[in-house]
């Protein structure tokens, strides 16, 4: 009898705890009513969002340079911890690209993570800091993506490991993890400029997905925000960019706009890895965007490095 | 100005840099990236205006340049990816391609070094014409054969 209770228990527990795992996992979209309203976006505007938000930087061509690095075919690998991402095809080729896509599928996948087909992406894709973006943004860097050439070809799927392997499990993740809030609470007497830039840094701009230290969960550690990290992919690692110790809080707001503008370094030291596309990239923002990005940076608490001393 | 100064007094300084060309590779090839910073920093701050330009410094910062270029490739023996050091493993992966690199940074300084002549670019066109190439490689090498 005993044992029967206990089977019986077991079972509706197994149940219970599928049941919620499955509610607590369902892919959610935005409210459908925000999407609709939303009006068309405008191209040009949108060029400001795509090199701000970085999209070539994976979704572009390996090496690629000049006009070819507007072909967002994807291809590049990510070799990662939890297995290799492969950044699909998101040029505006209605068969393998996103070409197809309406503008509520486009804000769904930058914002929630969510796919058209209603699956979550995997957070190699940084719609948690996408998330902070303005819907408006969302629309102008959709409709300058719909400008760039189409190009053929799908990638091969991502490579990962179990448990990581359970897309579903994302949605657990994502209730830990995914939110449009600020991640920063600036003083009460910041300046406009360094708002601007908060929100350069914390939405399109991502800065937060390499410079930030993760969990073992592989979320970002807010309390440690833009400390620096082990790098993700391949060796060393990202460097701190607080005022705190191992940080560049000896260089001025000039100093960073500058470094931004032309990758060198107070020291004129050159950027270097992954940062030379990012660097790249911003270079193509006005100059009041880079001052804005500084005077953010400048403003954010300082925090000791965010990786172990010996990883040079 | 001060930072002006430092710089370059460092120009000055890199034949002796170059000369102290021994024993530990590592800390030796970091003397070359320090002169070479130093070159790119008065080189910038002739650039932007922040000091006025000089034929003389100009082509003492190019000549920087060139000395590092022809000589750090030197200073990559196997092994020294250990230790303090920032250096991409791709440098040993895939050394045909830094040499390549190097091979195109020297090209690049070599002619800068002619476009100088005796008494360094006749005018600031003329050594933007000159070292804007040079200074392409940084981030190029960097991006592949440097970590972070």
């Amino acid at each position: 009898m005993t044992v029967r209770r206990l089977i019986l228990a077991i079972i509706v527990l197994v149940v219970a705890g599928g049941l919620a795992f499955w509610l607590l996992t369902i892919p959610r979209g935005l409210d459908p009513k925000s999407v609709a309203d939303l009006a068309p976006g405008d191209a040009a505007r949108g060029e400001r969002i795509f090199w701000a938000g970085g999209c070539i930087s994976c979704h572009g061509r390996p090496g690629a340079k000049g006009d070819a690095r507007l072909q967002l075919a994807g291809e590049l690998e990510l070799k990662t911890p939890f297995g290799i991402f492969v950044p699909p095809n998101i040029s505006p080729d209605k068969a393998d690209g996103i070409g197809a896509w309406t503008l509520g599928d486009f804000a769904n996948a930058l914002k929630r993570g969510v796919s058209p087909e209603g699956r979550h992406y995997y957070p190699a894709f940084p719609y948690p800091s996408y998330s902070r973006m303005k819907l408006g943004d969302v629309a102008d860097l959709f409709a300058f993506i719909k400008t760039l050439p189409p190009v053929s070809g799908r990638t091969p799927p991502d490579q990962l490991s179990f448990p990581y392997s359970v897309r579903r499990g994302i949605g657990l993740w994502k209730l830990l993890y995914l939110s449009d809030k600020p991640v920063v609470r600036l003083p009460a007497d910041a300046s406009e400029q360094a708002k601007e830039g908060q929100y350069l840094v914390e939405g399109p701009g991502h800065c937060g997905e390499c410079h930030t230290p993760r969990s073992f969960l592989g979320g970002t550690e807010d309390s440690r925000w833009l400390s620096g990290a082990v790098a993700v992919e391949g060796k060393g690692h990202v460097p701190n960019i607080t005022s705190g110790k191992g940080g560049i809080g000896d260089w001025s707001e000039k100093d960073i706009a500058y470094y931004l503008e032309s990758g060198f370094t107070p020291d004129f030291d050159s950027v270097g890895g992954a940062m030379v596309d990012v660097q790249e990239n911003i270079a193509h923002l006005t100059a009041a965007d880079r001052e804005a990005i500084a005077a953010y940076l400048r403003a954010v608490p300082p925090h000791p490095n965010g990786y172990p001393a010996s990883k040079k | 100005m001060k930072k002006i100064v430092l710089a370059v007094s460092a120009v000055m300084l890199s034949a002796v840099t170059v000369a102290m060309a021994a024993g530990d590779p590592i800390a030796t090839r970091k003397t070359l990236m320090d002169a070479n910073g130093a070159a790119a920093g008065v080189s910038a701050a002739m650039l932007k205006g922040d000091l006025d330009y000089n034929p003389a410094i100009a082509k003492s910062a190019i000549m920087t340049l060139r000395a590092v270029a022809h000589s750090y490739g030197s200073f990559f023996p196997e092994g020294s990816d250990k230790g303090d050091t920032k250096a991409s493993p791709k440098i040993w992966s895939d050394n045909a391609g830094f040499e390549a690199e190097l091979a195109k940074f020297r090209a690049d300084a070599d002619a800068a070094a002619k476009a100088a002549g005796k008494d360094g670019p006749a005018d600031l066109d003329a050594f933007k014409a000159a070292v804007t190439p040079v200074f392409g490689h940084c981030k190029t090498c960097h991006q592949d054969y440097r970590l972070k």
